[in-house]
């Protein structure tokens, strides 16, 4: 389960030529790697465009001496789970390089749905003479949940989000240099940057080397931000569209402990998504909380590994509980979505080895049926353990002695929001909202 | 009454203005480098006459305001100050309205400024150190990088004031980043000691200061040599572009809120405020035996390590802050100008209108670090769609030919202003007049100004982070460690910068 993460920095005034801006694109999106971890890019611009495409982590696909190899004063960074996602580079009419998060519905996969975004841009571009027209009109004519940074031959950078503001993006500042755009604000706050505020939902930006300027769409609909970004996809850190992940976690914490109470000693969520819930359904239970597990090696987001075998692999190093924690003990488990089941049977049965008595199963969302139009990964709804099955039968499989999920209305309590006002597709499928 | 004004910009138009409404009915002269469209219409419709000049030539403006048998002079920006006008012109004999030369040292001398501060123990203090050349800062900074810890995140300034221009604000408390923020720190220094160079009247080129974040605002007060009397707190937004990005400007725009103090600054920060901009008039006169008739203003900020802080001192109005308070003056400018110079203001009433105001800058695409590109665009202005929006127009860097055409002169072009109750709703005001493209450039060139200023979205940004910092000093005044800076290096032990920095200060007297 994964969406890109995206990452754009640009430097004002007098000198700006001058910056080195590879290092900071780096940091910058180890900040955002929990949203994509097979494919890393950076791209520059100075003299020229650099596109470099690499595969894995990005401490892994750049070290000192790529970075230092890497010239350009404007960066924009990219990050993917799908090994073959890289940034859409068009050559004409029009030269400009995209990064998308999401999908505009263009294509059948993300990668022909950006081109087809992305040829469109440079077509309007061409034609209207205007990049920030070209783009807002792009956005009023294309549905679809997405958000994306585009840099053109003429240095401007453009950073748009869809209709609806279904995926985030968020702008920082730093001094009286640089500005930027990226997924999450922890990418800010990483590079020591000032957090301003999110791009409005069917707004632009657009930089160029004299000034920013914004536009929207003529007629705004509802918003419908992705409520899965607050769930699962975003770090806790993060502040999108002026709401605190963390905050939200907590809450659906507290929502859970209150719609589906069970007596037990102690409370365990599972690393590392799932601890805030933990945490809320702790003070709202009054039931202590206990760190359950400790990681091995690094940090390995299990859901978006791509093969069944590093899946296992992963939850072998992630998740090894403390014995101490769980022995004897009765345990309410709180992990923050349910996908195949598969980890979730293993973590089970592995608390239970360990001396466990009763283990009930919380899940600080709704249960995970549909799969995500606008392209984030999610395994096709036959994988889907929510799908086929219903509490009490995923309780058995799982080995728990209770198991529920949160309710889509207490989702949308914990968000402060309306459903009207969330994407709810991926726990709802396509209902209007 | 004649009176004659000194200085071509938006704030200038503004006290042209004031004076024009003025019971006294002045016939008002002007001296300015361009014509500014705006004052050359009201210097005409009272009468008056508009003359040319190089406003740094004390010589030629003082001979102007003889020739013109002006009772009065009042002066608009600093150079003037700089270059001595007000002394040149009471010479000869003539009362004015501007801070002398000996005076304005506490603005075109940020080092002197921060170093009366020191001397005379005033609040709202902030650590600094200065430096002829950038070799000289940089041998320095490397020397101290171990027990100046505050070295490390500096805002590093022209130790002169040069136009609103120069500053670069540098945190590196990203280890990291640190290979570039180094860089960049040397880089910029490099850049101000060769900024610098046409500046012979300073010796000190680099200023290095603590670097200190919070909500800014602008203090601005009225003086006569005995009392000081403030206006309404004003805030004006020095980064470029929307969001708060970008190089830094004379000021993009500008908000007051209600009743003298923004929705973000409280009333005893008010009276705080107001005592560090009085005692550092106390102090210059004090040093130099002057009285200072004019304008005064303290660019402020609220600091986690004193509450109120003095960024820089203004030896006149802001602006644009000066469009803003000068909008809301319901006293009669010309009795208070009458008061300043009789030393009377203690007895005077000085009236504010209670609204808030809201100012935003348009300038050509260019400004304000590349501003070749942004002079010389014909300018058209639709001033009638201008007033219908409840909006008023000031001009400033424009210049109005012979033939009846305007130029931009590559600075910000024009101001524009509108009162309302609330800063969010005369944003909005002046959005719906933008938004009508009442201004533009004939030849295409762009224009840009910052949609955000005023807006609720930026004032509740403020608040939350006046909040943050307001939390950090009250719990120093709790502690009685308000201004100390306290650190402790190991092998070192405890340091003292604010200890150093006094030593390094009498050393020099």
């Amino acid at each position: 389960m994964n969406t890109p993460g995206i990452l754009g920095i640009y430097p004002f005034g007098l000198g700006r030529e001058n910056w080195r801006i590879s290092r900071f694109v780096y940091y910058g999106l180890l900040a955002l790697q929990h949203r994509g971890q097979e494919a890393s890019s950076i791209i520059t611009l100075g003299d020229d465009l650099h596109v470099e495409s690499r595969r894995g982590l990005v401490e892994d696909a750049f070290n000192e001496k790529a970075l230092l190899s890497i010239p350009g004063f404007i960066g924009v960074g990219f990050l993917s789970s799908a090994s073959n996602d890289s940034p859409i580079v068009i050559s004409s009419p029009i030269r400009l390089v995209l990064v998308g998060d999401g999908m505009p519905l263009l294509g059948k996969d993300r990668q022909s749905a950006w081109r087809a975004f992305a040829e469109l841009l440079s077509d309007e571009i061409s034609r209207t003479g205007n990049s920030l027209k070209a783009a807002v009109k792009l956005v009023e004519e294309v549905n679809g949940g997405y958000s994306f940074i585009a840099l053109t031959e003429d240095q401007e950078m453009l950073a748009g989000r869809d209709k609806y503001g279904i995926k985030p993006l968020e702008i920082g500042s730093l001094g009286f240099d640089l500005g930027a755009i990226a997924s999450e604000t922890s990418a800010l706050d990483v590079l020591g940057m000032d957090h301003v505020l999110s791009v409005g939902r069917g707004e632009v930006v657009r930089f160029d080397p004299y000034s920013i300027e914004r536009m929207r769409v003529r007629e705004l609909p509802n918003p419908a931000y992705c409520s899965f970004e607050y769930v699962y996809l975003a770090r806790p850190d993060s502040i999108l569209n002026g709401i605190p992940v963390y905050s939200v976690r907590i809450r659906m914490g507290e929502i859970l402990a209150k719609e589906t109470p069970a007596t037990a000693d102690t409370v365990i969520g599972i690393p590392e998504t799932a601890i805030p819930f933990a945490i809320g359904y702790s003070r709202a239970s009054g039931i202590n909380v206990d760190l359950g597990f400790v990681t091995t090696g690094r940090r390995v987001r299990t859901a978006i590994k791509p093969s069944v075998f590093e899946r296992l692999m992963g939850v072998q190093l992630k998740l090894n509980p403390i014995k101490s924690a769980v022995n004897g003990k009765d345990i309410i488990l709180i992990d923050d979505s349910v996908v195949r089941g598969t980890t979730l049977r293993n973590t089970v049965w592995n608390l239970k080895r360990r001396g466990a008595r009763r283990i009930h199963v919380r899940i600080g969302s709704p249960p995970l049926k549909f799969s995500c139009p606008f392209g984030v990964e999610i395994p096709p709804p036959d994988e889907l353990i929510a799908r086929s099955l219903s509490e009490e039968e995923i309780a058995e499989v799982v080995g728990a002695d209770t198991f529920s999920f949160l309710s889509v209305n207490g989702l949308s309590q914990a968000l402060g929001l309306p459903p009207s006002n969330l994407c709810l597709r991926c726990w709802l499928g396509g209902v209007k909202s | 009454m004649k009176i004659m004004g000194v200085g071509g910009g938006a704030r200038e138009h503004a006290l042209a203005e004031a004076i024009a409404r003025s019971a006294h009915s002045p016939e008002i002269y002007w001296v300015s480098e361009l014509r500014n469209p705006g004052i050359y219409k009201i210097v005409k419709a009272t009468g008056g006459e508009y003359a040319l000049a190089d406003t740094k030539d004390a010589g030629r403006i003082a001979d102007l305001a003889v020739k013109w048998h002006v009772d009065m002079v009042v002066v608009g920006p600093e150079e003037p100050n700089f270059h001595g006008i007000p002394d040149e012109v009471e010479r000869r004999g003539i009362p004015c309205i501007g801070a002398k030369r000996s005076l304005s040292i506490i603005e075109m001398s940020k080092a002197e400024m921060r170093r009366l501060q020191w001397k005379y123990n005033i609040p709202g203090k902030l650590l600094f150190k200065t430096y002829q050349s950038y070799s000289e800062a940089l041998r320095d900074l490397e020397r101290y990088s171990e027990t100046l810890t505050w070295l490390q995140n500096v805002a590093l300034k022209p130790a002169r004031q040069a136009g609103g221009k120069g500053v670069k604000v540098v945190e590196d408390s990203q280890i990291y980043l640190h290979a570039e923020k180094q860089e960049f720190k040397e880089r910029h220094m490099r850049w101000l000691e060769e900024y610098m160079e046409k500046y012979s009247d300073i010796e000190e080129k680099i200023l290095v200061e603590e670097k200190v974040w919070g909500p800014e605002y602008t203090l601005q007060c009225f003086v006569d040599g005995r009392t000081v009397v403030g206006m309404p707190l004003v805030q004006d937004n020095k980064h470029a572009h929307e969001f708060d990005i970008g190089p830094e400007t004379g000021g993009m725009g500008s908000y007051t809120g209600r009743d003298f103090l923004l929705p973000f600054i409280t009333e005893e920060e008010y009276k705080r405020s107001i005592e560090i901009v009085e005692a550092m008039v106390k102090a210059i006169q004090d040093v130099t035996g002057e009285h200072y008739h004019g304008f005064i203003a303290g660019q402020m900020m609220l600091t986690e390590i004193e509450g109120p802080t003095l960024i820089e001192m203004y030896s006149r109005l802001g602006d644009p802050e000066g469009v803003n308070v000068l909008a809301l003056l319901k006293t009669d400018i010309v009795d208070i100008f009458e008061a300043i110079i009789d030393e009377r203001l203690a007895k005077m009433k000085i009236e504010f209108s209670d609204e808030a105001t809201v100012v935003k800058s348009l300038a050509p695409k260019g400004y304000p670090d590349f501003r070749s590109l942004a002079k010389g665009h014909p300018v058209y202005v639709n001033e009638t769609l201008i007033k219908e929006k409840g909006c008023k127009l000031y001009w400033g860097s424009a210049h109005l030919g012979l033939d009846g055409s305007i130029t931009t002169g590559g600075s910000r072009l024009i101001e524009i202003l509108a009162i309302d109750e609330s800063p969010a709703k005369a944003s909005q005001r002046i959005e719906e007049c933008i938004s009508l493209n009442p201004v533009k450039l004939l030849d295409g060139w762009g224009l840009f100004y910052r949609s955000d200023i005023g807006s609720a979205e930026m004032i509740s940004r403020r608040v939350e982070l006046a909040e943050r910092v307001r939390r950090l000093y009250k719990y120093r005044e709790e502690r009685g460690t308000l201004g100390k800076r306290i650190d402790w290096l190991p092998k070192i032990g405890r340091v003292d910068p604010v200890a150093s920095l006094l030593k390094e200060l009498s050393f020099r007297r």
